[in-house]
């Protein structure tokens, strides 16, 4: 049994499901998004128990899709040149780690953007104060940002 | 922007189920009483809610004692689905579904509710004084008409059937109205024109 207080976890995916496959569309194109947040919610919900703590669960579970859309495709690029079942890597998806290591190679412009948006789970305004730009100027940063990394997946 | 498709939500759900992953799985159903909220553990049925109880409250209710891993899926809970449906037109009882009554933390309501759930089957009506009787004190009525009000199971646990012994049809949960149309459709009250 938990220790804190989770919200059941289905208001989550009831909450924040549409956002998520957005996100998935963004990361991983219109025709891998649905396997990717349906790996995520599974995912989010296996880790879902070991949480400590209630705050910033849409950040969250924005970072299990993140890391389920890379995997992914890292998966697809294996599956390539043979017939193998892909096997997935397995992060631990409620250690911060597994995203972190996922944005280490970005610019520190792009990997800022990212973090205060999906691990601090700022809006756009507090973005903004956070880098010292405009609301439209972090928008766009966290959208170049998303891009950056979506090509470099595909690189 | 455009929620996510039942399909995929369902793969979820099921998926979850198959692991292990899910404390409780919840379906919406539509009836003539109204949308109910119906939530299954493994043992059974834990919660119904009727349609004016915040989901939310209901859901984390039972996230509170089964844990949060509460999935949504009408799919997984056809057999209950179908059972209630079967029920609202005329055939078969729900009270026949699996229940947990991990909600029910007070012993002699628990027992109230346990003596109702097993003896008093569609068609028959108990008094609350008759009601308390075969949960083993006769004298404690109205300990078993708060069990009744505060039954987290309706319908399948059927305080609908409990009555007060001076006339009338009494208090319900979900309002005596409810209370009246179950009775009428198990042909406990004569039918309204």
């Amino acid at each position: 049994m938990t220790t804190v207080a989770l919200p059941p976890f289905w208001s989550l995916v009831e909450a924040h499901g549409d956002e998520l496959l957005a996100h998935a569309r963004r990361l991983a194109g219109d025709q891998h998004a649905e396997d990717v947040v349906q790996d995520a919610l599974l995912r989010a919900l296996r880790a879902y128990p070991r949480l400590r703590h209630a705050d910033h669960l849409r950040a969250w579970l924005y970072r299990v899709t993140t890391t389920a859309a890379i995997d992914a495709h890292r998966a697809r690029r294996r599956e390539l040149p043979t017939d193998d079942v892909p096997t997935v890597a397995t992060h631990d998806t409620y250690d911060e780690g597994a995203f972190e290591a996922l944005i280490a190679p970005l610019p520190a412009g792009a990997r800022a953007a990212l973090w205060l948006r999906y691990v601090d789970d700022l809006e756009y305004e507090g973005i903004a104060d956070r880098l010292g730009i405009s609301a439209a100027a972090a928008r766009q940063r966290v959208s170049t940002a998303v891009r950056t990394l979506r090509e470099r997946l595909a690189a | 922007m455009t929620p996510l498709p039942d399909s995929l939500l369902e793969a979820v759900a099921s998926a979850a189920v198959r692991e292990g992953l899910a404390d409780a799985v919840f379906t919406r159903l539509r009836t003539p009483i109204g949308r109910l909220l119906i939530v299954q553990g493994e043992r059974g049925i834990i919660r119904v809610g009727f349609e004016e109880e915040p989901e939310d409250h209901v859901l984390a209710e039972v996230a509170g004692r089964l844990g949060p891993r509460i999935v949504g899926s009408d799919r997984e809970l056809a057999l209950t689905r179908d059972t209630f449906d079967a029920y609202f037109a005329g055939e078969g009882d729900p009270h026949d579904l699996p229940v947990d009554f991990a909600l029910v933390v007070a012993p002699f309501r628990r027992a109230v509710l346990e003596a109702l759930h097993s003896d008093v089957a569609a068609g028959q009506v108990v008094t609350y004084g008759g009601l308390a009787e075969r949960a083993g004190n006769a004298r404690a009525y109205r300990a078993a008409a708060t069990a009744c009000a505060r039954n987290p199971i309706p319908i399948v646990v059927p305080c609908h059937r409990v009555l007060p012994s001076t006339g009338g049809i009494g208090r319900y949960g979900g309002g005596p109205e409810r209370k009246r149309a179950l009775l009428e459709l198990e042909g406990s009250l004569p039918t309204r024109p």
